[in-house]
């Protein structure tokens, strides 16, 4: 590591020795767990969501605590409902559910736990080193980047968000650019031309973002909950066993743990790729890899458990690779957290490693101390935590509607807030109900400012050159050929992960 | 359903195109050129195939996993929709409120009744769900961080 990379580690870490930024992450790691625990339907989007317009009027650091603080555990104990309920948790934690809630039922729930939160624990780490590892190598590739190269990045990833949108690929690049649109909303600095305005002055500003995500991820959350009664017409398993029996569990697949949690940094690493994913390509390559596995998955298998959770976590690691260093959001919960860097004078990217390293260390310092924080909650907070996941909708629904309309209007306390939010979050639900996928919409909306501030630096610096530059000659046919061959594999065949876990699902439904 | 969503993107991307097409081409390129013609161009496209339902036709969906939440509720249609209706009453009700009667009345208020109407919860237990938001949004916003929330138009 270089002398000033390693000063920036050292500061890094001397930034968190303050007590109300450890106090923040603490909280995180409480708003992550409790996250993860709740009934179906809270995520990490939503929770953010309702930070941002909250600790974007903080310092900087002590925000950052609590942000990353709660993303960073929020995957350990996701566990809870695929295990207890046999529901898909958060997403990332969705494959749990076929080995995990059979060994629930057969009063085995605690050492599934066990196992998840152990595998969480590691996996996080794992994640937390690669990221750390990454910063030193990167560093000599990304000077090299100018805002032509950044904004061909970043028009590579949409297109991959869009394209790897699922079974959906059309209507994925359908929701970019309806993101990118309304991120045109508003006065243009660079011009001055009023676009969509309307003449209302409640657009002069553009929308806001918190504002955006609130409604289309909290409204479709908190409908879940109302629909399906959770709480109420659903029983959970018995938390039987021993917890120390899924940590010895882990320990003895220790070999599997680093593989699985290598899956879930190159996950977080690729743009578009995400949770959604995670789980089931390391559920995949622990059925094809692991002894005996074909008759076993899908029947209560404990390596059905920590190969998921493992990478499910370590994704956040390869995450913040790409988001720290090239400024580039893999997820809805890395845009949002993009856009409250934005928000304290932070441009993630090439810019935050020259001038800021050492905030960029103090994120890694506090997503690796907040995941082992995180794991050791777990295990003692076992029974507790298992209490919160049955906590009933009619509880549930009124906490969220009071965070949801007073994260939205405490931005500006205007009404028309209100207005936007419910706009929006009736969108939201005929999004989700027509499979129009929500996080490609935000990633547009957050990348449209920057690619656009990107593209016209580019234009206004090197005309129409910039498209001759070798940097951006070489992104672009790796964006061309990346495009293409993903295109093309997701048409011709269903991935070898999706089929062994179609077939462990179909086991798990057979019981 | 799906296919009235997508119309709607068509509507919005030609309404933006339409807008944009005066302005500087600084202004323009983003919303119109990598935005909303695209956008339109995918629209139509999509609506055609909601319209002559391509993918039940040709029986079988794209490889690949979900990248958002899939709706599944396991409900019958009309449970779904009674439950959806009641619900966006609440939420709707809830951000009414507020405009009306300001925020340190309207949300405890909706706490106390969504318990006690919707949730049929004790009458201690919603009243206790209601007194937390209140000390939420007065004690902790208006008290400790002196952040003064406007006054419902009723009250000004």
């Amino acid at each position: 590591m270089e002398t000033s990379l390693f000063h920036a580690a050292v500061q890094g870490l001397l930034n968190l020795m303050q007590l109300k930024v450890f106090l923040a992450m603490l909280v995180g790691v409480s708003i992550g767990t409790f996250t993860a625990v709740a009934p179906q339907g809270l995520g990490m989007p939503l929770v953010y969501a309702i930070l941002l317009p909250v600790v974007i009027k903080w310092e900087p650091l002590t925000g950052i605590a609590l942000l990353i603080g709660a993303s960073s555990v929020s995957a350990i104990c996701a566990a809870y409902l695929p295990i207890l309920f046999g529901i898909p948790g958060g997403s990332g934690s969705q494959a749990t559910v076929l080995d995990g809630y059979p060994m629930g039922k057969r009063g085995e729930a605690r050492r599934a736990l066990g196992a998840s939160f152990m595998a969480g624990g590691m996996g996080c780490v794992i994640g937390t080193l690669t990221l750390l590892a990454a910063i030193p190598l990167a560093r000599p590739l990304i000077y090299l980047m100018g805002s032509p190269e950044l904004f061909v990045v970043m028009l590579w990833g949409l297109s991959m968000v869009a394209v790897l949108a699922g079974r959906r690929p059309i209507k994925g690049l359908i929701a970019t650019a309806f993101g990118l649109l309304i991120a045109m909303v508003g006065q243009q600095a660079q011009s001055g031309v009023m676009r969509f305005v309307f003449d209302q002055p409640y657009l002069l500003d553009g929308f806001a973002i918190s504002i955006i995500a609130l409604a289309l991820f909290g409204i479709p959350s908190a409908l879940d909950l109302a629909l399906t009664k959770l709480g109420v017409e659903q029983q959970p398993a018995p938390l039987k066993g021993s917890l120390l029996d899924g940590a010895r569990d882990t320990l003895r697949e220790w070999w599997l743990v680093v593989r699985c949690s290598f899956v879930g940094v190159w996950v977080g690493i690729v743009p578009g790729l995400g949770s959604q994913v995670v789980d089931w390509l390391a559920y995949g390559h622990a059925a094809q890899s692991c002894k005996g596995a074909k008759e076993s998955f899908g029947k209560g298998d404990v390596r059905g458990v920590i190969a998921p959770e493992s990478a499910n976590d370590a994704k956040d690691g390869g995450d913040l690779i790409t988001t720290l260093l090239l400024g580039f959001p893999q997820g809805v919960v890395t845009a949002l957290f993009i856009v409250a860097l934005l928000a304290w004078g932070f441009l993630p990217g090439p810019e935050m490693i020259k001038k800021n390293a050492d905030l960029i260390y103090s994120i890694v310092w506090i997503q690796g101390i907040a995941g082992i924080t995180g794991t050791l909650v777990g295990f003692v907070l076992a029974k507790e935590l298992a209490r919160l996941a049955q906590v009933r909708y009619s509880f549930m629904v009124p906490v969220l509607f009071i965070f949801i309309l007073l994260g939205a209007f405490s931005v500006n306390r205007d009404p028309v807030d209100l207005l936007v939010v419910v706009t929006f979050g009736i969108l939201g639900y005929f999004m989700k109900r027509s499979g129009y996928p929500r996080p490609a919409m935000i990633l547009g909306l957050v990348l449209g400012d920057l690619m656009e501030k990107y593209l016209y630096r580019s234009m206004a610096s090197y005309g129409f050159s910039w498209l001759t530059r070798p940097g951006v000659i070489v992104l672009l046919i790796l964006t061309t050929v990346s495009f293409v061959f993903t295109l093309r594999g997701r048409l011709e065949r269903k991935t070898e992960a999706e089929a062994l876990s179609g077939r462990a699902m179909a086991r798990a439904d057979d019981r | 359903m799906t296919a009235n969503l997508t119309l709607f993107f068509v509507v919005v991307f030609l309404v933006a195109t339409w807008m944009g097409w005066e302005w500087p081409f600084i202004a323009k390129m983003m919303p119109v050129y990598v935005a909303a013609i695209p956008g339109v161009l995918l629209a139509v496209v999509q609506l055609y195939r909601d319209i002559t339902d391509w993918d039940k036709r040709r029986g079988k969906k794209g490889g690949g996993t979900e990248m958002d939440e899939v709706f599944m509720t396991g409900l019958d249609r009309r449970t779904e929709r009674q439950r959806t209706i009641v619900f966006f009453a609440w939420f709707i009700s809830g951000a009414l409120a507020i405009w009306l009667l300001g925020i340190v009345i309207a949300l405890p208020l909706l706490a106390l009744l969504y318990a006690l109407v919707e949730g049929r919860e004790r009458w201690t237990v919603s009243l206790v769900m209601a007194a937390g938001t209140f000390l939420l949004i007065w004690g902790l916003f208006e008290y400790l961080l002196e952040m003064r929330w406007p006054p419902g138009a009723l009250f000004r």
